[in-house]
């Protein structure tokens, strides 16, 4: 055996095995040191899906001829000194990135200074080095890697088609993107311009506005600003409403001084923010910021940097979901827009079919082409724009608006009361005044600008589902005895394991003992389930604790519990309400945390937009 | 079928009967009411299956026959016609319309044959007794409030009709309860009643029945047999069938030694627990009641409304005691006490209170209490 030196291009290669692993990671590296060097804007260009060209240009400050020749050997960095390796607040910090590519690859890199009138250039192609030479150019750096992995064929096995590679060049930029919203980026893969990313302010608007372009207009609509901050960790960014969901994790970010970081402490404070707002196996949106000392986190982790080390991972874990949790309660009933939305679309499809069909000439449905049935019937809409008849519109609704209930009283509603608010502000609730109950199951309720669509049992089981958890938490459960104790029939099984719980489901205020074989008898239920069906109840619990098991604990599972007291306990669809009744169900939603939508995560209400049903009618 | 009959007339009977036709059913002849034109009279039908109402009116009949029409429309029409009009109804044999003409006015009805239209009301009554309107009404009013509406234990969604022994003398007694709480009220058993089958008497016949004898005085015709009961009120007949089932042996949970008695004013004690439950939201709140020697102190506590507390003087010389009961309950049995004073005979904060008026043996209530 012969131990050998090797050669620098050899340990090149091996670290760039590390770094850099797909032209994404190229593209990552070039773009991270055009933010260090100050650029307010990015263009990044690839061909043949990064291998054959990856063109990264800023106009960021520069390089002078010497700064160029030292940029590309191994271990040579202008951002970290030998006493700062844990005061690291750049993205970048080892001296790597270049030269690794240099090695795989054909690497040019041109640079002005800012306030220079020369420019320089200097080619490594695959690990040889060229010297530096005058070049002209903009200020600002234009770096140019052809032919990649040329050095190192067996990698090139390991990619995936061009198409796949350019998405993930462009998901590179994205993610970079937002934690970068004041720098202008541009992305173009082959023959398609992709990205294109103006700067926005640096503000919190700024920054939801390109989270906005980036995480989708859903998103814009329904995120709700999060801020926090504890120990020196500051927490920032937007989340969706809980009503706003994905089925996988994938539109979940988080950045650590503005780092994108991959991190499991995200999914798990995520799920432990939103709960049971959320539907098994459903994901919320949300892109956190956590700002902090540099030296209590460790981003030397992992080769991509793709993966940091807190001193304190539990006081972030706590600060997200803190965050997130009081922004969520904060915005209490409020509801994805996305119902609301959603509704308004298949609405305006219906009218934008209609509209063509009888306005227009029948050409578009002859031709069978639905885009221009939709550009027909929305052009018929636009081009309806009376003044008059907003005027008309206007004075309508405020009429309307002076006599609540007036208007639904003969179809037996109780006459308005003080709860139904002759006072002036009601209308100024968010859920406004209840103005009719359609189908005994939906209220109709108006505010100044919108009409509110409220489905009464998930509305309600939502409330009696937040006060049962309440005092499940409180420990303190007001119990109804039974003047008649309830038998329920169960399978000698079900009946068993409930047998033996009986102490668990005390506390829960279900009173229960073993009746004979196969049965139990209840004598004492949760006041709050009313005269809910307590035998659906507690069959529905002997089943699932079967079905668990042993590890089964009632008080672990609250959750589960109060959700199906609630929803054994809630008024059903198909009850008349009274005028009183629905206001107070409406006053009470505003007033109760979460109330947005019932525990299977479905919205309670939804909410049209005057302006957006004007505009259904072609009256915008 | 041909006939002359005035228009009130023809109002008031379908006005009885048209409220037992359910607004949605998917039998079509359900929907229809079934008239029968004979010997001077005209006689209307109307039925849900599980119980029907008849109502016989004096008429000219030129020529009888039998037809059924929808009943929701007749009703509608006849409401809309001109007080004290003549109407002419007859049926055009050909085309199997009924033809309705008043004054100007002519109306054509789709019909349905009459032979299809259901009859729930044949079969024998074993037992029959008359009692007076008010006694009924009595019955009903005192005890509806706590039938039960959950579907699991069916039997409790009715009144429980029958005799009992109090004293050695016998009594008619209606008992109704959702298993929360019990309302009991009883009276002497009228002639004829003895030995008839206790029975359970739908809620919905309960409603109906208690909507006839408000509008009538008098005396009420009652047949039972262990499968129907029938009413016979003035020129009406509802015949219902019951709840095939067994009423739980309700005695058992009713208090014998609750010694610890409390008495109140009723109208002080309605209003003190109406302006406290204010607090409550709708369901599942208590009040508590704090009684001490001839003092009682009701509170409500709502962590997310507020709280609420009220003392009034009271008669109470037992042991302190303190106990919770559900507002809406404590309101719907002070809502049906109508003497000067009630009286509540207490255990325990765990065991059935009982409460009654102060010198009226006939209605008691029972009220489980809530834990807090
Ligand atoms: N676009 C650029 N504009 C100005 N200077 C640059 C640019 N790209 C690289 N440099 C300079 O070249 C140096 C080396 O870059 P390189 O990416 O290899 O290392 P690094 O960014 O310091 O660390 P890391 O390996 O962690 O990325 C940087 O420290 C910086 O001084
Ligand atoms: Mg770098």
């Amino acid at each position: 055996m012969v131990i050998r030196q090797l050669s620098a291009e050899t340990v090149n290669r091996i670290a760039a095995g590390e770094v850099i692993e797909r032209p994404a990671s190229v593209v990552k590296e070039l773009v991270e040191n055009a933010i260090d060097a100050g650029a307010t804007a990015i263009e990044v260009v690839t061909s043949g899906g990064g291998l054959s060209l990856i063109r990264v240009t800023d106009n960021g400050e520069g390089m002078a001829a010497a700064d160029l020749a030292l940029a590309v050997e191994r271990h040579a960095t202008s951002k970290l000194d030998d006493e700062n390796l844990f005061d690291i607040r750049t993205l970048g910090f080892r001296g790597e990135a270049l030269p690794s590519i240099g090695s795989v690859a054909h690497l040019e890199i041109a640079s002005r200074q800012a306030g220079s009138r020369d420019g320089f250039r200097i080619v490594v192609d695959r690990g040889r080095k060229s010297a530096v030479a005058p070049s002209a150019g903009n200020t600002g750096t234009r770096v140019e890697v052809r032919d990649l992995f040329s050095a190192t064929p067996a990698r090139l096995k390991f990619l995936k088609s061009e198409r796949a590679e350019n998405m993930a060049v462009s998901e590179v930029v994205r993610r970079i993107a937002m934690a970068n919203p004041a720098i202008a980026f541009t992305v173009t893969t082959g023959e398609r311009a992709g990205l294109k990313l103006p700067a926005a302010a640096d503000t919190a608007d700024g920054l939801l506005s390109r989270l906005g372009r980036i995480m989708g207009r859903e998103f814009l609509d329904d995120a709700l600003a999060i801020s926090g901050e504890r120990e020196g960790i500051r927490l920032q960014g937007f989340a969706g409403l809980p009503t706003l969901h994905r089925p996988d994790q994938t539109q979940q970010y988080l950045f650590v001084n503005g780092r994108v970081v991959k991190d499991r402490l995200l999914v798990g404070a995520v799920r432990a923010a939103y709960g049971d707002l959320i539907p098994k196996g459903r994901f919320p949106l949300l892109a956190l910021f956590v700002s902090l000392d540099p030296r209590d986190v460790d981003v030397n982790v992992h080769p991509a940097k793709s993966e940091v080390r807190f001193r304190d991972t539990a006081a972030v874990r706590s600060l997200i979901i803190g965050g997130v949790r009081a922004s969520l309660e904060a915005a209490g009933h409020r509801a994805s827009a996305q119902g609301g939305m959603a509704t308004m679309d298949v609405l305006a499809r219906a009218a934008a079919a209609t509209a063509t069909a009888v306005a227009d000439d029948a050409r578009a449905v002859v031709a069978g082409d639905a885009h221009a049935m939709h550009r027909a019937g929305g052009d018929r809409a636009g081009s309806r724009s009376a003044s008059g008849m907003r005027l008309q519109l206007d004075s309508g609704f405020a009429e309307a608006m002076q006599a609540p209930f007036s208007a639904v009283d003969r179809s037996g509603l109780a006459a308005p009361t003080d709860a139904a608010g002759s006072g002036e502000d009601v209308w100024d609730r968010p859920l406004g005044v209840a103005r009719a109950q359609l189908h005994e199951t939906y209220i109709v309720a108006q505010t100044r600008d919108s009409v509110v669509i409220v489905d009464q049992h998930a509305a309600h089981e939502r409330l009696v589902y937040e006060r049962m958890k309440t005092m499940l938490a409180a420990g303190h459960v007001e119990r109804q005895g039974l003047l008649i104790p309830l038998v329920v029939d169960l399978s000698e099984a079900e009946a068993d394991a409930l047998g033996e719980r009986v102490a668990e489901f005390a506390e829960l205020g279900l009173a229960i003992e073993p009746f004979g074989a196969g049965a139990v008898v209840v004598r004492e239920v949760p006041a709050l389930l009313g005269k809910g069906d307590v035998a659906g109840l507690v069959k529905d619990l002997a089943a699932e604790i079967v079905s668990e098991g042993a590890g089964f604990a009632l008080k672990e599972r609250l959750e589960a519990v109060a959700s199906r007291m609630a929803c054994h306990g809630s008024v059903r669809a198909g009850r008349r309400l009274t005028g009183e009744e629905m206001n107070a169900l409406l006053r009470e939603m505003e007033a109760t945390p979460y109330s947005g939508q019932c525990n299977h995560g479905r919205p309670t209400y939804v909410e049209l937009k005057l302006s957006d049903i004007e505009r259904l009618f072609g009256r915008r | 079928m041909r006939l002359n009959i005035e228009r009130g007339e023809l109002l008031r009977a379908l006005g009885h009967v048209t409220s037992v036709v359910e607004r949605r059913t998917t039998i079509p002849i359900l929907s229809n009411v079934l008239l029968r034109a004979k010997d001077g009279e005209l006689s209307f039908k109307a039925t849900d299956l599980e119980r029907d109402v008849v109502e016989s009116v004096k008429a000219d009949v030129s020529s009888p026959g039998a037809v059924t029409v929808p009943a929701h429309i007749l009703h509608d029409i006849v409401r809309k016609l001109r007080d004290g009009a003549e109407v002419e109804i007859k049926l055009n044999g050909e085309k199997e319309r009924l033809t309705l003409t008043a004054g100007q006015a002519q109306f054509e009805l789709q019909t349905l044959a009459p032979d299809d239209f259901p009859d729930v009301s044949a079969g024998e009554l074993t037992h029959s007794f008359d009692i007076t309107a008010a006694d009924l009404k009595r019955l009903i009013e005192k005890t509806r409030f706590a039938i039960s509406t959950e579907e699991t234990r069916y039997y409790l969604n009715g009144i429980y009709l029958h005799t009992n022994k109090r004293d050695g003398v016998e009594m008619l007694r209606a008992v109704a309860t959702d298993g929360h709480r019990l309302a009991q009220v009883e009276l002497p058993l009228p002639n004829g009643a003895s030995g008839m089958p206790g029975v359970i008497v739908p809620r919905k016949t309960v409603h109906e029945l208690h909507r006839l004898i408000e509008s009538s005085g008098d005396s009420v015709r009652v047949g039972v047999s262990q499968s129907k009961i029938r009413f016979e009120i003035g020129t009406v007949t509802l015949t219902s069938k019951l709840i095939d089932g067994t009423f739980p042996d309700y005695e058992r949970v009713i208090p014998q030694g609750n010694d610890k008695v409390l008495t109140v004013s009723n109208a002080q004690f309605m209003s003190a627990v109406d302006r406290v439950s204010t607090i409550a939201s709708e369901r599942g709140r208590a009040v508590k009641l704090k009684i001490g020697s001839d003092k009682l102190v009701l509170s409500v506590n709502n962590p997310d409304g507020g709280s609420a507390t009220e003392e009034i003087d009271v008669d109470y010389t037992n042991k302190p005691l303190e106990i919770g009961f559900n507002a809406r309950y404590l309101l719907d049995i002070a809502g049906q006490l109508e003497g000067e004073e009630a009286s509540f005979m207490l255990a325990d904060p765990a065991s059935p209170t009982m409460v009654r008026d102060v010198g009226d043996e006939t209605a008691l209530y029972v009220l489980m209490p809530m834990r807090v």
